[in-house]
């Protein structure tokens, strides 16, 4: 047993000592370092450690957590922490947390990302969105590597050490002052990560934006992009954590085996070797696995821990977060057509690559709009004919699901700023969205 | 926090002959609780603490940042800035505009200290506003109640001389409810903050507030129409006057967007060097002026000196409808040829300081509030706002109306279901013919950096009055 997880267990005895009923403790080592760059230059590059103990514990249905950094003193922080667990209400939904000994995987983690020289790979990038927008291009983004140490200790059973790495890279490069293009490649290892894809990509649509009018108000047919659909499936994987659905922040409410959405969509949270959410067990230390929320349209499960799926009436999804469900990594299932075979069957419609500042009228009902950046484009018979700007998509969560009309075969693994829960996103041709502009 | 550790990192970042260190350290005291339906969901207490270096050097920056306070470990995080800093290899090298190094204290004064209060005392206050929703005897089956609570004390230290230490503590309150009439839902949320003690959560009125939320919930249920969509004169109340200039005044302001710093994140804007809009172009009427000031007592954006050591001033960004000033830290200002006014900040040790707003807001004009109200013939009333968005350039914005109401001859009529405005930063700002005497300011949390740092803020104005804007 290593050094943090004997010391992670010495608080969990410690709680139990004093009387707590459960308790989990998680000690995170993490490295973590970025560069920013923009106008083609680094301006910064950071770097910072965090070690924590997140901690997590419950006496007669009173829940109390905290997070410990100095561990000098962690025993009396424990101390603390089951006083004002004394103190605290009782909440009677609480339904406990997981129970056993479980068995996990190895953990694939790739120790040298932490090694990765980062210059090298940004100008990689730029020189990738140069070449590909052919022209010079003012490129911005951010290159972060990371590695995760963890450590899991329940008084139910679970104990677990995982690590866990990332590369990420994103890169926006604008062609000329409205023009511009996003990429990003992301991978938990080294093998998968691929700078120049994502400078290649950033690049293509840079150059295809160049020149942009003016968009027009209406109803179009759309082919998402990707990086678009990574946004919108980071919205719907909040509204299907059990806990937003219980808070009405969600359109999932009483919609459990009900068609949600166009047969055409399968939604899944799998936290994937692939993916830079990848980990064996969740914060209870439940096995992570695969779970299927939408399935052909209907709407399958939420996502819960113990205490959750216990008031549904179910099983943990094992996406127990310290305190409240969380998706990991959402994949959205791959469809049998190509990404070209959409494009033509769209007879005027648009091509939108990227977007940011979703925010809803109701969360309950689903109105919301959000703003297109990057390339926009005016499709027409199934070819790109213009560059377009200023327009914002308003419409309905729940309307779009329902009106998917393709999926690709095609998918991208996406994490960036905007979209900051990683998925496997395909490209969506979604009928009739609402489309306004400023007037 | 260690004092000694930080002035020991500062030391020995000295000896590596860099062209300007500093240290920031932190240590926060952090609590919060989450009231669900009246349950205690989670109550949460930490501690955390820790320390940064950032380095120039060779024309580039670094930056390294622990929670570890050992000498070895401050050694190492100047190192490793040192190196990032001077591996940078820029072209255009960065420099610091001019500051002298101060030397000074200051903290916020509570008068009762949130850590006196017990927890049992809070859980009651926020139960009580649980409490009161029930008591109106309205159906609203999702009610969320937050409090969190942050103390936190600084040292900041560069190789100028600057040594600058400060205690500031803040409370912030959200409440999100659903109300359920018809069996159609609507929401509404409420966030109130404040840099002193305690006392401010019953000043709050926190109770009386989210209940009239929840009323004019009801009430738009059962009598709210749409507004025929058309050009008509559109009163914003202070809420959305504020988000407004935090919007599309205080972002396209932050030099570094301006400088195309936050090019792949939050976006440019457009204002930037060469463009249609710089300092002196018009940007609204005459009775515009939008400032930026975080030296206001007992705000939830307050400081007196921003996280590089500068002196905190009221910035007039918006002044008499021209663009007058930009949110400077010491790169864009020397980039741009000025001097820093003190807009640097960081939510923690372990992030670095970029250009932040703190208390943005439309300043009062000399008109009643019947004044603004009794020669409209047609147009919306908007009290307060629920979605709302802007583009990444802080042009093509969007507010749609929470509270809102029909105004016709000068009175308000029925409640109108959310009203939209979609229209330019130049437009909005343009359009505005009357502002009234009165300032109310709300907090709010403001996003910006990679990694993400939601950062305090207030944001508010009086009343403001557009005229023959198009509302739908």
């Amino acid at each position: 047993m290593s050094e943090a997880l004997d010391r992670t267990e010495v608080l969990v005895r410690k709680a139990k000592s004093l009387g707590a009923d459960e308790i989990i403790a998680k000690t995170t080592f993490g490295r973590y370092r970025q560069t920013r760059f923009s106008n083609n230059e680094v301006d910064i590059t950071v770097a910072w450690n965090d070690y924590v103990t997140d901690v997590a514990l419950a006496w007669k249905k009173r829940v109390v957590a905290t997070q410990i950094r100095n561990f000098e003193d962690a025993e009396q922080r424990i101390e603390q922490l089951f006083n004002l667990a004394k103190v605290s209400k009782e909440n009677p939904l609480y339904g406990g947390i997981a129970s056993g000994k479980f068995s996990y995987g190895k953990p694939s983690a790739d120790k040298e990302v932490v090694n990765v020289e980062h210059s090298d790979h940004i100008q990689a990038a730029i020189q990738a969105a140069e070449e590909e927008a052919k022209g010079r291009v003012e490129a911005g983004g951010t290159l972060l590597t990371s590695y995760d140490d963890v450590y899991l200790v329940s008084s139910e059973g679970p104990v677990g050490q995982d690590a866990r790495s990332a590369v990420e890279l994103s890169i926006r490069a604008f062609s000329e002052r409205e023009a511009s293009g996003h990429g990003v490649s992301c991978s938990p290892t080294l093998k998968g990560f691929d700078p120049s894809a994502a400078g290649r990509k950033a690049g293509e649509i840079a150059g295809l934006a160049r020149g942009p009018r003016s968009g027009e108000e209406g109803m179009y047919d759309i082919v998402f992009d990707p990086l678009f659909v990574g946004s919108m499936l980071g919205m719907y994987a909040m509204m299907s954590s059990a806990f937003y659905v219980m808070i009405r922040m969600s359109i999932f409410v009483d919609k459990l085996g009900e068609q949600v959405a166009s047969d055409l969509v399968t939604l899944r949270d799998v936290p994937a070797g692939y993916s830079v959410a990848h980990r064996l067990f969740d914060d209870e230390g439940v096995p992570t696995k695969e779970n299927v929320i939408i399935d052909h349209g209907v709407l399958k499960t939420l996502l819960h821990n113990t205490s959750t799926a216990r008031l549904f009436g179910g099983q943990t999804t094992a996406n127990a977060g310290l305190v409240v469900p969380t998706a990991w990594n959402m994949e959205m299932d791959a469809g049998n057509t190509s990404k070209d075979n959409l494009f033509e069957e769209v007879k005027r419609g648009l091509y939108l690559t990227n977007t940011w500042y979703t925010r809803f009228q109701n969360y309950a009902t689903g109105d919301f709009s959000t703003i297109p950046r990057d390339g926009i484009f005016l499709v027409e018979n199934g070819e790109i004919k213009q560059s377009l700007k200023d327009i914002r998509l308003s419409d309905n969560a729940l309307s779009l699901l329902k009106n998917v009309a393709g999926v690709s075969k095609e998918r991208q693994h996406i994490s960036w700023w905007e979209a900051r829960l990683p998925s496997l996103s395909p490209y969506v041709l979604i009928k009739d969205v609402h489309i306004t502009k400023p007037k | 926090m260690n004092k000694d550790i930080a002035e020991y990192a500062l030391e020995y970042a000295k000896g590596k002959g860099v062209d300007y260190a500093e240290v920031r350290a932190h240590r926060e005291y952090q609590e919060a609780i989450v009231l669900k339906n009246g349950i205690v969901e989670a109550y949460i207490q930490s501690v955390d603490s820790g320390f940064c270096t950032r380095i120039l050097a060779d024309g580039g920056l670094g930056f390294a940042s622990t929670n570890k306070w050992m000498k070895d470990e401050a050694r190492d995080v100047v190192d490793i800035a040192y190196k990032f800093a001077r591996s940078a290899n820029r072209r255009n090298k960065i420099v610091f505009a001019k500051e002298e190094g101060v030397e000074v204290k200051y903290s916020v004064e509570q008068k009762v200290k949130v850590e006196d209060v017990d927890p049992e005392s809070k859980i009651a206050q926020l139960s009580e506003v649980d409490k009161t929703l029930i008591s109106l005897g309205i159906n609203i089956p999702a009610r969320v109640i937050q409090c969190i609570i942050t103390s936190t004390e600084k040292y900041f230290a560069n190789t100028e001389g600057a040594r600058i230490t400060s205690f500031i503590p803040k409370v912030f309150a959200t409440a999100m409810i659903t109300v359920v009439e018809q069996g159609h839902p609507e929401q509404a949320a409420r966030q109130f903050g404040c840099s002193g003690g305690w006392e401010f959560f019953d000043q709050w009125n926190i109770p009386e507030e989210i209940s009239h939320e929840a009323k004019v919930l009801k009430r738009l249920v059962e009598e709210g129409k749409p507004i025929t969509p058309g050009k008509m004169d559109l009163i914003c109340g202070p809420e959305v006057a504020g988000i407004a200039a935090h919007e599309s005044c205080g972002h396209p302001m932050e030099a570094d967007r301006i400088l195309g710093r936050e090019m792949s994140q939050a976006g440019r804007s457009f204002i930037y060097p060469g463009g249609p809009f710089w300092i002196g172009t018009r940007i609204g009427s005459p009775v515009v002026t939008i400032v930026d000031d975080p030296r206001i007592k007992n705000s939830y954006g307050y400081y007196e000196y921003d996280d590089e050591g500068v002196k905190a001033k009221p910035r007039h960004l918006y002044k008499n409808g021209i663009i007058n000033e930009f949110l400077q830290n010491r790169e864009t200002a020397a980039k741009l040829g000025t001097r820093s006014n003190g807009s640097s900040r960081s939510v923690n040790y372990d992030r670095e300081a970029i250009v932040r707003m703190a208390n943005t807001y439309v300043q009062p004009g000399d008109m009643s509030e019947e004044e603004l109200f009794e020669d409209v013939k047609h147009g919306v009333y908007m009290r307060s706002f629920t979605e709302w968005n802007i583009d990444d350039r802080r042009f093509n914005q969007r507010y749609v109306g929470r509270e809102a109401y029909l105004v016709e001859d000068g009175k308000l009529k029925h409640p109108v279901v959310r009203p939209t405005i979609e229209t330019s930063t130049l437009n909005f700002w343009s359009s505005v013919d009357g502002v009234s005497k009165e300032l109310v300011l709300n907090a709010g949390t403001c996003g910006k950096g990679d990694p993400s740092q939601g950062i305090p803020t207030f944001m508010g104005g009086p009343m403001i009055r557009l005229r023959g804007v198009y509302i739908k």
